[in-house]
C-alpha cells in the first residue's frame, strides 16, 4: 500500500508504543517538551527504546520515525512545535516510504 | 417519536482555524451549509444531542482503545487545541441518556466503553461551534475509534447506532443526532492532500438514499482507502444505523484543497416505521 493515502492507518497495526508515548508527552506535556528540548539524549536514554527509535527521536529524523510507526496525528504535531512546515514534513515521510 | 434533528457535517480544523486559506466559494458554501443545519436544528427544538464523533489522541492512547465511549459525564470541556481559535468553555452532558444508550447496548451484547470524564477536540467542537454556537445544549458524546487499528466494522457501528436511535425514539426529550467527520483526507500521513471526489460522492448518494445496506457493506479498509480520516465515516454509518429508515439531503460537498479534507454537510429525514 506504499504511498496510497490511508494505506498505513488503516490497515496495519500501530505499533512502536513507547516511541509513540514519548512523542506524545512532549506534544502534550509542556515539562516533557521542555526536557526533550533542552536534553534530547538524556530524554530518549530514560525511555525503552531500541537504539535505532532512539537515534530517530534525538535525531528527530521524522521520515525514520514515520517508517517505524509512529501515527500520522502524533508525528505531524510533533513536527509543528519542532517548526516544521508541511511541505518539509510530507517530503521527509514520503521519501521514508520509499527508500 | 422524539427523533427530531439529524445531520452529519465534516470537521476539518481549517473549517474554523484556517478558514481564509479556502477559495471564498467553497468557504461560503461550506458555512451557509453549516447556518442552514444550525436553523434546522434550532427550528426543531432540540433539547439534547447524540453526537457519533472521533478524537485525535486527546483522551485516549494506545494504553487502552475501545471500539467506542460513550461520554456520560455532567459537563465536557473543549477545545483542546489552543490554535483551534476557539475559546475553551464548557458543554453540558447528558449522563441520564447516556446510562439509557448503555444499558440498552449491553442487554444487545454490543459493550462500548463509556468515561466520565472527556475533553473535545476539534473533531466535535467544530460541529457544536457552528450547530449550538451558545453551547448550552446537553450533549451525550459517543467517540469511535477510527485512529488506532483495528477500529469497529461498520456493521458495529451501524449496530450501536441502532441501540441509540432505539433509546431516542422513546425518549420523551426532544433529541437531535450528529455525526461528525470524513470525508476524505488523510491527515499527517503520506496521502495529505488527496482528496477522493469520488469516493465521497458515491459514499454521499448510499447516505442521500438512506442505503444503510451499502453502507454497512463497506470494510474499514474500504474507508481508509480514500485516507485515514475517511475512517471517521464509521460515524456516518452509526448515525444511518440509528436512522434506520431515512433519506438525506446533501447541503453541501466541496473538496477543499487548504483544508485537505472532502468536507460533506447533510440532514435527513428519519421515516418514523417499523424496521426490519
Amino acid at each position: 500500500m506504499g504511498g496510497r493515502p490511508g494505506g498505513r492507518s488503516g490497515l496495519k497495526s500501530v505499533s512502536a508504543y513507547e516511541l509513540q508515548k514519548a512523542i506524545r508527552r512532549v506534544n502534550r506535556e509542556p515539562a516533557a517538551r521542555e526536557a526533550f528540548a533542552k536534553a534530547p539524549e538524556d530524554f530518549a536514554a530514560a525511555l525503552d527504546l531500541t537504539d535505532d527509535e532512539k537515534a530517530a527521536l534525538v535525531a528527530r529524523d521524522y521520515g525514520r520515525l514515520y517508517a517505524l510507526g509512529v501515527h500520522g496525528l502524533l508525528l505531524r504535531p510533533f513536527s509543528i512545535i519542532h517548526q516544521v512546515s508541511e511541505a518539509a514534513y510530507l517530503d521527509a515521510i514520503r521519501a521514508s516510504r520509499t527508500s | 417519536m422524539s427523533l427530531v434533528f439529524a445531520a452529519a457535517i465534516s470537521h476539518a480544523p481549517g473549517y474554523v482555524a484556517w478558514t481564509d486559506m479556502a477559495p471564498v466559494a467553497q468557504k461560503d458554501s461550506l458555512y451557509a451549509a453549516a447556518e442552514t443545519l444550525r436553523q434546522q436544528l434550532d427550528a426543531a427544538k432540540v433539547e439534547a444531542l447524540v453526537l457519533f464523533t472521533s478524537e485525535h489522541w486527546a483522551n485516549f492512547f494506545l494504553d487502552h482503545i475501545s471500539p467506542a465511549v460513550i461520554g456520560r459525564a455532567d459537563t465536557y470541556f473543549g477545545p483542546v487545541e489552543p490554535w483551534l481559535k476557539m475559546e475553551r468553555t464548557a458543554i453540558p452532558g447528558d449522563a441520564a441518556l447516556a446510562s439509557e444508550i448503555l444499558a440498552l447496548a449491553y442487554e444487545r451484547d454490543i459493550a462500548p466503553g463509556y468515561a466520565h470524564e472527556l475533553e473535545f477536540d476539534h473533531g466535535t467542537m467544530i460541529p457544536l461551534k457552528f450547530l449550538t454556537p451558545n453551547m448550552k445544549t446537553p450533549v451525550t458524546p459517543i467517540v469511535l475509534n477510527a485512529l488506532a487499528s483495528p477500529q469497529p466494522s461498520p456493521r458495529y457501528c451501524a449496530e450501536l447506532g441502532r441501540a441509540v436511535g432505539d433509546v431516542v425514539r422513546a425518549s420523551p426529550k426532544r433529541i437531535g443526532l450528529i455525526a461528525t467527520g470524513g470525508m476524505s483526507h488523510d491527515p499527517g500521513e503520506v496521502g495529505h492532500g488527496h482528496i477522493d471526489e469520488a469516493f465521497d460522492r458515491r459514499f454521499l448518494a448510499q447516505m442521500a438514499a438512506g442505503d444503510l445496506d451499502a453502507l454497512k457493506a463497506y470494510s474499514v479498509a474500504d474507508l481508509g482507502a480514500a485516507g485515514a480520516g475517511a475512517i471517521e465515516l464509521l460515524n456516518w454509518i452509526a448515525l444511518a444505523g440509528a436512522m434506520g429508515r431515512f433519506s438525506g439531503e446533501i447541503v453541501a460537498y466541496e473538496a477543499v484543497v487548504p483544508w485537505a479534507t472532502g468536507m460533506g454537510l447533510m440532514t435527513f429525514q428519519p421515516q418514523d416505521a417499523e424496521r426490519p
